[in-house]
């Protein structure tokens, strides 16, 4: 990185974009290092022999016999069934939160509705409620319909948790694209959901993809509830998964395992994020910054 | 909420229309019949057409079977339905163990099908689970696989089915008496003790040799031998427990209070002992081991395994811990270097195990008591007991196993092991049980934290104790 | 006559565009939180044998004289303001570089998301590891420094402990900011700052007066939504310090979720509930009036 940044500086004539250049190099090293080292500790914990973990002095750059495959060869076949109810949940709870969400950020946006404030500031109250202490309430609503052990008690509390944050960030962006984009369309003979459809949703891609990928996030990791709604091994989730994964005796947590089932269970995430994360820059922007 | 609002209300409406179970079973007719359908439909197209077509057709076919068994598989959670089906719950790493137990039982009882439901491995989490679980009403668990400390607080919300007049009394008589203690709330029985635990002292039999002393008896000899081998350098540590603010804490100190000849709180009476002055003496021991260097000053955070790990690594001379670490350490640097007895105590007072371990239950609301109690008296039973031990080095709950024979030959230090857990000491069986831990947990680290003195921290949560247990 | 026949149409769509949203939140929330408000008028525990008994303010009466409610609604508040702040600072920080252009943006950005997509409690072992007094990675880091003490008991000491914590959660929730901001960041058009630039303005200047005004609402948004998990916050806390050394690290859904859960007092955890409950409304609806005053202010000034 310390090359690509010298070249940079080079390449550029005057002082100024090159201290900027600089600035935002080490602001980049700083970023990356700051994210990375906690994470790629557990990655390098999660290669490491069990003495190796609880070696002293701690092993940084650990030799051969230091390293192991058995942390994730001990998580066997199983694992992948967790990584797919957990891709499944995520997924569908994300699609019904965008689903639900995006319509009723247009309208609390755009149309003027009795009552509107009203409805604004309810959903805003109902972001504040601590979700763990929902729990109870909701495991009575999930018994009494039936939903225990089953996908959609996981999916439809996950998506309504998603909802406010969904519906005020979509909201704000609605809110900052200019008018004549919709009055023009009006007099080109479009429907709201024509409209809607057509020309806001591709419009906010950005923020779609922003909300749309901590919702996800935050499903794939919820673990509270997926503890509680769902018993059956077939449809755990990979927290829940980790939970389970023992060691020698009851009392010893399992930390090589844990490292290897989340390096696993994060690998999805990171592909998935790595592959939309362009999509937040095109958007209205598109021409203006190039990625 | 042993009845949930909710389901109150829905038995009101489900009198007046159909409630989902109804639908659920006409949806899956509908959805199989579709299915069906176009099942048929696709095949019929597929055959006497172009190519193209058929990929398309395919393609759509595939693309409409797909979604509609995702969809069966979103709303028709899986229905069988075998002979009479047990569940139990446990930490997944215990129904890992019990697999072979469980087929040699339904092997003999092909009338049952014992189902083990995985569970994580921190037993609060189990205790959630099950808790919510009852909390709704009828629970899916006929077996309840049960913490000691559990049972008062499940008897006490109704839980439970008494089993006292199921329990034989030669089984009763060949049980661990703490063990059976530790299930018995006011007059009912309410588990039946599988695998047995308790604390003790572990010490470094060439350490001690070194220096040239016995093992200690009283807390003195404890704090004396740990100075003198620490100054030698023999041993860079002392002494070491569980400091941490978590349950271990509560069930170390109970040891502790034995030992000084005081107590926590008396299930009869409900009287607080914890700001008596030989209560205050235990905390201030404890506050001592870290003041003089004894025990480093991190063992304020330290659960059983930072222990284990510091104990196993070779430089420390005593731990506070579970029997599991016998097995552990027998396979570790200090291997053959380290023995058990039984917790040190005042001259002239009892030592005291804290008395641990796990057992079955019966669910109050089970419809089949009979057949759970059948699992009950086959995985408790002598035979099937030991060879459990035999394979996971638990600790037996029946006082005949620790001087069998095969299990000695096993495990050398069983006999001892009897000699520490007969001496036990069982955490207050009382229904508040988990309020009155979580007061203690706290005061007693401030307490050896040093933000309070033990004097105070000990009269504020006898204090809060009393107002809990309703005797301010 | 037409206009008003529009208007009631798009009224019309409206509502059919806002109401399966209203219904989903309806469904997951209303029960619950209504519960609570009812179950905080009885008291049911082990005590009546799980059965509701009518208590009138009872329970609410109790929780003016609970010491450790207080003391954990303390707790969190300082969690709460302390790791809020340098999460936004951070975010802020991270959201203007994503913004740039540079090579590798692509794998920089994935990387920044990183530890928001690490499940959290998973990571509070992990980190609670990086604090360990002997095997810590931390304490190791600072015992190749001279003068620095050794072997610091991180999680045995209150203030250290929360401090742990503090870090733990930055570490974990920046990125959530981060983001929320970088997509306000992408929606402000470079003109503007080109204008801007035109004009003479400093980097600095222009951040002050283009870019914070433009990014308020998605600033406001991270900040409310910070301040609702931050408040509720429960996995991290449980893995990390259970709560630990005594109480000091005890947060206020800790507190909730034990009172419920384990001492099965329901009509007194759902009391605890409603309080938190209206705080954080009161909360946050002084904080939008004090927001919206300064902003008259600020206009009122130019």
């Amino acid at each position: 990185m310390a090359i690509a940044q010298e070249t940079k500086a080079h390449t550029h004539p005057k002082m100024k974009i090159s201290s900027r250049s600089i600035v935002l190099w080490v602001g980049v090293v700083f970023m990356v290092v700051f994210c990375l080292a906690p994470a790629l500790w557990q990655v390098l914990t999660s290669f490491k022999t069990n003495a190796a973990i609880s070696a002293l002095p701690t092993i940084y750059f650990p030799s051969f016999s230091d390293l192991t495959w058995d942390h994730y060869t001990s998580l066997g076949a199983g694992f992948w069934r967790y990584v797919f109810n957990s891709a499944l949940v995520s997924l569908l709870s994300t699609l019904l939160c965008l689903g639900l969400g995006a319509p009723a950020a247009y309208t609390l946006a755009r149309i003027k509705l009795p009552g509107e404030s009203l409805i604004l500031g309810g959903i805003l109250i109902v972001s504040l409620f601590p979700y763990v202490l929902l729990f109870l309430g909701l495991l009575e609503i999930v018994k009494f319909v039936g939903l225990g052990n089953n996908y959609l008690a996981l999916i439809v509390p996950y998506s309504a948790i998603n909802l406010p944050l969904t519906i005020l960030v979509l909201r704000s962006f609605f809110q900052q694209l200019p008018r004549d984009l919709e009055d023009s369309a009006k007099m080109d003979g479009y429907s709201t959901v024509q409209m809607l459809l057509k020309i806001m949703i591709p419009l906010t891609i950005p923020a779609l993809v922003t909300t749309g990928i901590l919702a996800f996030i935050f499903a794939w990791n919820e673990f509270i509830f997926a503890l509680t709604f769902v018993t059956r091994d077939a449809m755990k989730t990979i927290p829940v998964a980790v939970a389970q994964i023992g060691g020698s005796s009851v009392y010893e947590i399992p930390y090589g395992p844990i490292a290897a089932a989340t390096v696993v269970g994060t690998l999805p995430l990171l592909v998935l994020v790595l592959f939309f994360q362009r999509r937040i820059v095109q958007g209205i922007t598109a021409g203006a910054v190039k990625g | 909420m042993s009845q949930s609002y909710l389901s109150r209300l829905g038995r009101a409406c489900a009198r007046i229309t159909l409630w989902p179970s109804g639908l659920k079973i006409s949806g899956l007719k509908i959805l199989e019949a579709v299915r069906g359908k176009i099942a048929a439909v696709f095949t019929v197209l597929g055959r006497g057409h172009s190519r193209g077509v058929k990929v398309r057709w395919f393609k759509f076919g595939a693309w409409i079977v797909g979604t509609l068994v995702l969809l069966q598989w979103l709303v028709v959670p899986g229905f069988s339905q075998s002979p009479v089906k047990i569940q139990v719950m446990m930490q997944a790493l215990e129904a890992n163990q019990w697999q072979e137990m469980e087929a040699a039982f339904e092997e003999a009882n092909p009338d049952i099908d014992l189902e083990l439901v995985e569970a994580p491995n921190a037993t609060n989490l189990v205790e959630d689970l099950y808790t919510s679980a009852f909390l709704l009403g009828d629970s899916p668990y006929d077996l309840v696989y049960l913490d000691i400390v559990w049972v008062p607080k499940f008897a006490a919300a109704g839980w439970l089915m008494d089993l006292s007049d199921r329990l034989s009394p030669e089984d009763e008589a060949d049980f661990l008496d703490g063990d059976l203690a530790g299930g018995r709330y006011q007059e009912g029985l309410y588990r039946i003790p599988f695998r047995s635990d308790g604390g003790m002292l572990y010490y470094r039999t060439d350490l001690l040799a070194q220096a040239g002393y016995d093992p200690p008896r009283t807390f003195d000899d404890l704090i004396q031998i740990s100075q003198s081998v620490q100054e030698q350098g023999l041993a860079q540590w002392g002494y070491l427990w569980q400091g941490q603010q978590y349950e271990g804490l509560a069930a170390m100190f109970v040891e502790i209070l034995r030992g000084h000849g005081a107590f926590w709180v008396d299930p009869d009476s409900l009287e607080v002992g914890l700001d008596q002055p030989n209560a205050i003496a235990a905390v201030e021991f404890l506050r001592s081991t870290i003041e003089k260097g004894i025990s480093p000053p991190g063992v304020t955070t330290y659960a059983e395994e930072e222990t284990r790990r510091l104990f196993q690594n070779g430089n420390t001379l005593f731990l506070r811990n579970w029997p599991y670490v016998a097995g552990l350490a027998a396979d570790s640097p200090i291997a053959d270097q380290f023995a058990i007895q039984p917790m040190v105590h005042l001259p002239g007072e009892e030592s005291g195990a804290c008395q641990g371990g796990w057992g079955l239950g019966i669910s109050a609301t089970t419809p089949h008591p009979d057949e759970a109690w059948r699992v009950i008296e086959f995985i408790t039973s002598r035979e099937v007991q030991k060879q459990f031990i035999l394979d996971t080095r638990y600790v037996p709950s029946r006082r005949s196993l620790f001087n069998d024979p095969d299990i000695v030959a096993a495990y050398d230090y069983y006999p001892q092991l009897l000699e520490v857990v007969e001496n036990s000491v069982l955490r207050p069986p009382i229904a508040q049980y988990a309020q009155a831990s979580d007061i203690l947990q706290r005061y007693l680290s401030a307490a050896i934290t040093g933000r309070m003195t033990p004097e105070a921290a000990m009269q504020a949560a006898a204090r809060e104790t009393r107002n809990v247990l309703g005797r301010a | 006559m037409t206009q008003d026949l529009i208007r009631q149409r798009e009224q019309r769509i409206g509502w059919l565009l806002l109401t399966p949203a209203l219904i989903l939140l309806l469904f997951v929330f209303a029960y619950p939180i209504g519960r609570a408000f009812f179950l905080s008028l009885f008291t049911e525990n082990l005590g009546t044998q799980l059965q509701p008994i009518f208590s009138g303010l009872s329970n609410y009466h109790r929780l003016i004289e609970d010491g450790r409610f207080w003391e954990s609604l303390w707790n969190t508040s300082v969690f709460t303001g302390v790791s809020i702040f340098c999460e936004l600072v951070l975010g802020m920080v991270f959201a203007l570089i994503l913004n740039q252009s540079f090579r590798g943006r692509g794998l920089v950005r994935t990387s920044a998301l990183l530890p928001w997509a690490l499940p959290t409690a998973v990571m509070g072992l992990a980190w609670a590891w990086i604090f360990n007094d002997q095997y810590g990675v931390v304490n190791d880091i600072l015992s190749r420094f001279p003068f620095w003490e050794t072997n610091i008991t991180w999680l045995g000491d209150p203030t250290r402990a929360m401090l742990a914590l503090i870090v733990a959660d930055v570490w974990k929730t920046t990125p959530f900011i981060a983001i929320l901001l970088l997509a306000g960041l992408q929606s402000i058009p470079e003109d503007l700052y080109e204008a801007h630039a035109i004009d003479g303005a400093t980097p600095w200047q222009s951040f002050c007066q283009v870019t914070l005004p433009l990014l308020t609402p998605q600033i406001v948004i991270a900040l409310l939504f910070r301040f609702a998990q931050s408040f509720g916050i429960f996995d991290l806390v449980q893995v990390m310090t259970g709560g630990g050394p005594a109480g000091a690290t005890e947060t206020v859904s800790i507190y909730i979720y034990a009172t419920v859960r384990r001492y099965l007092d329901f009509g007194y955890g759902a009391a605890l509930v409603v309080v938190t409950f209206v705080l954080l409304i009161l909360a946050v609806v002084l904080a939008g009036f004090l927001l919206s005053k300064a902003r008259i202010n600020v206009s009122g000034g130019r």
